[in-house]
């Protein structure tokens, strides 16, 4: 390890060992030059850098535009924006590839990735420095918050903990490999997409309703927004620690780097070790000595620093002046490997995705059966900014350890709204899968079929007003969207207490027609308690035709008779 | 920077002292509360009231109070003017909106359904009413509602955002910033009379800032209160939980037609949904025109006659037996001013006996 020194003056101490070829140069090791790295800033207008910096910024800018456009209006308003909206994560490799480990395809949008992943055969992970806008954001938080009084390039040295990524990323691949798809936890794009819609948005339109529109609710924000905050206070202390240390992609991508025909490239010759190179460095890979080729972003400030001029961007330079590989431990490596080999066992030993399934899980519409939807989940909740009335929450606890920030249906915070596949349209991995309204509601062709449904209305009669309490009520009927309802009211005669006779209409669920959309649960008056009329994941038809009884989560053998549905498109 | 303290220094930490005391004194005195009630009290809630919408229309008295339309959904023009024309057949909707009014027009968009379901005002009627007020001068004309579904998307999916835009009105999405209470009567409800609510909060901003408020209402069947036409399209401007009084539907719907006096209601009967009302769902849940089997549009300065008419002439039921209506009859006789423009009859034959009721086939 190198130790910390003063980035202003040149060092004269000799170099660690590991550092061939640096010390040659340094044979007056007495003379200390005055060192005006600024001047290399002034060059030029277009310098490398600063067109970097352009990228970076357009790229940020493009991903909240996007994040501001996932809306309902808009997407209901243009369906051809649900072909860039989730840009920035179907380009994202790795989620093409844990993906294509857990489902053995890659869905649809996501061949995109082929974009980042060919380049970086060739320059290296100039996504990280250049393209990701998590990076971007760490690396604008690491500049505004560096130290000025310390200027010192010890922050930016090479650590061991670097190896951590690898560790990450061979657990969690290991993990993809029997079915459980972890990525998502800490993958940047959703990982910033999951910030953005769970606390960022929802925290700023709390004090501001009048400037965001009705407040959005996110069940967890907390945790969500004290992941993404201490991930960037952690630039404080380590600059681009997230990137360096914990990044999935950029471990991917390093170990991809190794086929990379370009790479920054020393000059020993030309070299002083002043280390200014290192000032500056955004990977922490020792850009002074043997670059580290798998930790490198990319970003051209060293070359821009040098002030000799030694540094170059060069394509197959000596193979003796980098670390080509990512230089971990295998003994950690395989240790990661099992852990990710054993979550899968451990999360599922619960029972919690089959046999002891959560009842208030509801999946959105178009989501696959449960097992297949947590091969294809990255937890992204772009379903939950698109939704128009805020029912797809990111769960907490609800689905288990395994499902944590998978969407769920809250229908105390919304509905699912019939003439609506938001969601579906925006999912970047067929968690979700995309279907039309008629094959939604079971119309047209799909009449046979029937609809999707989410499960099944339940009246807690102890809490129901007419039941209950003989008070009239049945809001549940009225809001029912199906024809015809599901929802229908008996009409009985009580005697209350003080001798009034009433006739009540007491509400009942056709188990045949509930689609379980939650509204009468949304609707339901009694709201300071648990509502009188829930819905729970009973019947859903993603898992009703499941030849697995552990899977199969219907109490009906089949719906009985469908109803006609002959109504023909009724879309506008 | 070590060294004596100077005579400034003393005097300057001094007098430092005392003033934070002195303020650290007052502070805590002003803010003293030994109860611990101050804090908590309700805030004065400023109640706000709704102006008689129809009071300077000058209605005379010899005109039709209500007049039915029928004729083709693809006539709707010829049937809106002809239905409204008969209220007044020399001035038509000019005897309503005056130059530089500010029209609020309230269709019923509570659902996200497509308009050939029958849940929702027909955009060709809301079409119509405004042009027809455009051709009158208005100053703006707002469209809310305040749905059960996402706002946006209801208002979309209606057709309705589509007509709004190409007439050059103006849509207002409900917020949060756009409700305040709103007070129905000045003293206690009396429950024995079939009153409820003293105040609530509503969709007020748009109806402050309107001079005109106009209730274009589709007639449907109701699954509780039996049919949902012009009185029940009021509930659309309540607020916050609504659901809570349909433990007195009847009650609550005859307040809110005690509360609104509109300048104009335009029932829409161009398709009637007879059956699993108020959602709808299929087309054969609807019929146009109702039980008249022809599309038909209904203007009237009276909506509790307008509803009566529509009940039973439509849906084909008796409005005797329709709670609210009675009730919005009293409770308009009883609190309306002597002199108030107001009409509130809930026995149409009565006006049809003095020849106020037209009809017309376009």
């Amino acid at each position: 390890m190198n130790e910390p020194r003063s980035g202003s003056a040149a060092s004269s101490e000799p170099k660690p060992s590991g550092s061939a070829g640096a010390t040659e140069s340094l044979a007056g090791a007495e003379t200390v030059r005055p060192v005006r790295f600024r001047d290399s800033w002034k060059t030029g207008l277009l310098r490398i850098t600063t067109v970097r910096i352009i990228v970076q910024a357009v790229m940020f800018g493009l991903f909240v535009a996007f994040a501001l456009l996932t809306t309902f209006s808009n997407v209901d308003r243009c369906p051809a924006l649900c072909f860039w909206l989730g840009t920035f994560l179907e380009i994202d490799p790795l989620i093409a590839l844990a993906t294509a480990i857990t489902t053995h395809t890659v869905y649809a949008g996501l061949l995109w990735s082929l974009i980042i992943l060919i380049p970086t055969f060739f320059l290296g992970r100039f996504f990280c420095g250049w393209i990701c806008p998590y990076g971007t954001l760490h690396h604008f938080i690491g500049w505004l918050f560096r130290s000025r009084q310390a200027r010192t390039v010890d922050a930016n040295r090479y650590r061991r903990s670097q190896h951590v990524k690898y560790y990450i990323l061979a657990a969690m691949l290991v993990a993809a490999v029997f079915g459980t798809l972890q990525i998502g936890l800490l993958d940047p794009l959703c990982l910033l997409y999951r910030s953005t819609t769970g606390a960022v948005l929802p925290a700023l339109g709390m004090p501001a309703p009048d400037l965001f529109g009705e407040p959005r609710y996110c069940g967890g924000a907390w945790l969500i927004g004290a992941l993404l905050f201490g991930l960037l206070a952690m630039n404080l202390v380590v600059p681009r620690f997230f990137c360096r240390v914990l990044c999935p992609l950029g471990a991917l991508l390093g170990v991809v780097s190794r086929l990379a025909w370009w790479r920054v490239d020393r000059v020993p010759g030309a070299c002083t070790g002043c280390d200014q190179c290192r000032l500056h460095c955004e990977g922490a890979c020792d850009p002074h000595i043997r670059l580290r080729r798998a930790e490198c972003l990319v970003c051209f400030n060293c070359i821009e620093d040098c002030p000799e001029r030694a540094l170059r961007f060069a394509c197959f330079p000596d193979r003796k002046h980098e670390i080509v590989g990512t230089d971990v431990s295998r003994r950690k490596l395989i240790f990661a490997g099992l852990a990710g080999l054993l979550f899968g066992p451990f999360v599922r030993t619960s029972g919690r995705q089959t046999r002891d399934f959560p009842s208030d899980l509801i999946r959105p519409p178009g989501a696959v059966e449960e097992l297949e939807f947590l091969e294809r989940c990255v937890k992204c909740a772009q379903c939950a900014r698109v939704c128009p009335t805020n029912v797809i929450q990111p769960a907490l606890v609800e689905a288990g350890l395994e499902g944590l920030w998978t969407p769920r249906m809250n229908f105390r915070i919304g509905h699912c709204q019939l003439y609506c596949t938001a969601c579906d349209d925006v999912c970047p991995t067929g968690a979700l899968e995309r279907v039309s309204i008629d094959r939604k509601l079971g119309l047209g062709e799909f009449t046979r079929i029937g609809p999707i449904r989410l499960g099944t209305a339940h009246i807690d009669p102890a809490r129901c007003l007419p039941h209950g309490k003989s008070v009239p009520c049945v809001v549940c009927e009225e809001v029912c969207p199906t024809s015809p309802k599901a929802i229908y009211s008996e009409r009985v005669t009580r005697t209350l207490r003080d001798g009034e006779v009433v006739e009540l209409r007491v509400p009942r669920v056709d188990i045949d027609r509930c689609i379980g959309c939650g509204l009468c649960e949304h609707a339901c008056p009694v709201v300071g308690d648990q509502r009188a009329i829930y819905v729970t994941a009973e019947g859903e038809s993603r898992s009703q035709d499941h030849p697995d009884p552990d899977r199969n989560r219907s109490v009906r053998l089949r719906p009985a008779a469908a109803p006609a549905r002959v109504d023909p498109r009724l879309q506008l | 920077m070590a060294g004596r303290l100077t005579r400034r220094d003393v005097l300057r930490r001094g007098a430092g002292a005392v003033f934070a005391t002195g303020c650290a004194a007052l502070g805590g005195y002003l803010l003293h509360d030994p109860h611990g009630r101050r804090g908590l009290g309700t805030r004065a809630q400023s109640v706000r009231r709704l102006p008689n919408y129809f009071a300077d229309v000058g209605f005379p008295g010899q005109n039709p109070r209500m007049s039915m339309a029928m004729g083709d959904v693809q006539r709707m023009e010829q049937v809106v003017r002809a239905a409204i024309g008969g209220l007044d057949p020399d001035k038509g909707m000019r005897r309503f909106i005056r130059r530089g009014d500010v029209v609020l027009i309230k269709p019923n968009v509570g659902f996200d359904r497509p308009p050939a379901l029958g849940a929702t005002t027909h955009p060709e009627v809301l079409r119509w009413v405004i042009r027809l007020c455009r051709e009158a001068g208005t100053r703006r004309i707002l469209v809310t509602d305040h749905p059960i579904e996402s706002p946006a998307a209801c208002f979309a999916r209606t057709g309705i955002s589509r007509v709004v835009e190409e007439e050059g009105a103006e849509i207002l999405l409900p917020a949060q910033r756009h409700f305040a209470e709103v007070g129905v009567r000045d003293c206690e409800p009396d429950r024995g009379l079939g009153e409820v609510l003293h105040h609530w909060p509503m969709l007020h901003a748009p109806l402050a800032e309107a001079t005109k408020v106009i209730g274009v209402a589709p007639v449907k069947d109701h699954n509780l209160a039996s049919a949902s036409m012009n009185l029940k399209n009021w509930y659309g401007l309540l607020g916050e939980r609504r659901s809570r009084f349909h433990q007195a539907i009847h009650e609550t719907i005859s307040d809110l037609a005690l509360l609104m006096s509109p300048t104009l209601v335009v029932a829409d009967a161009t398709r009637v949904m007879m059956r699993n009302g108020p959602t709808g769902g299929r087309l054969s849940d609807i019929s146009p025109g109702g039980v008249l089997g022809r599309p038909t549009v209904v203007a009237s300065v009276d909506p509790v006659a307008c509803d009566a008419w529509c009940y039973e002439n439509l849906l084909g039921r008796d409005p005797d037996r329709l709670a609210y209506l009675g009730l919005a009859r009293d409770k308009i006789r009883a609190r309306v001013v002597e002199g108030e423009a107001r009409f509130g009859e809930s026995d149409w034959r009565a006006y049809d006996a003095r020849g106020l009721v037209t009809m017309v086939n376009v």
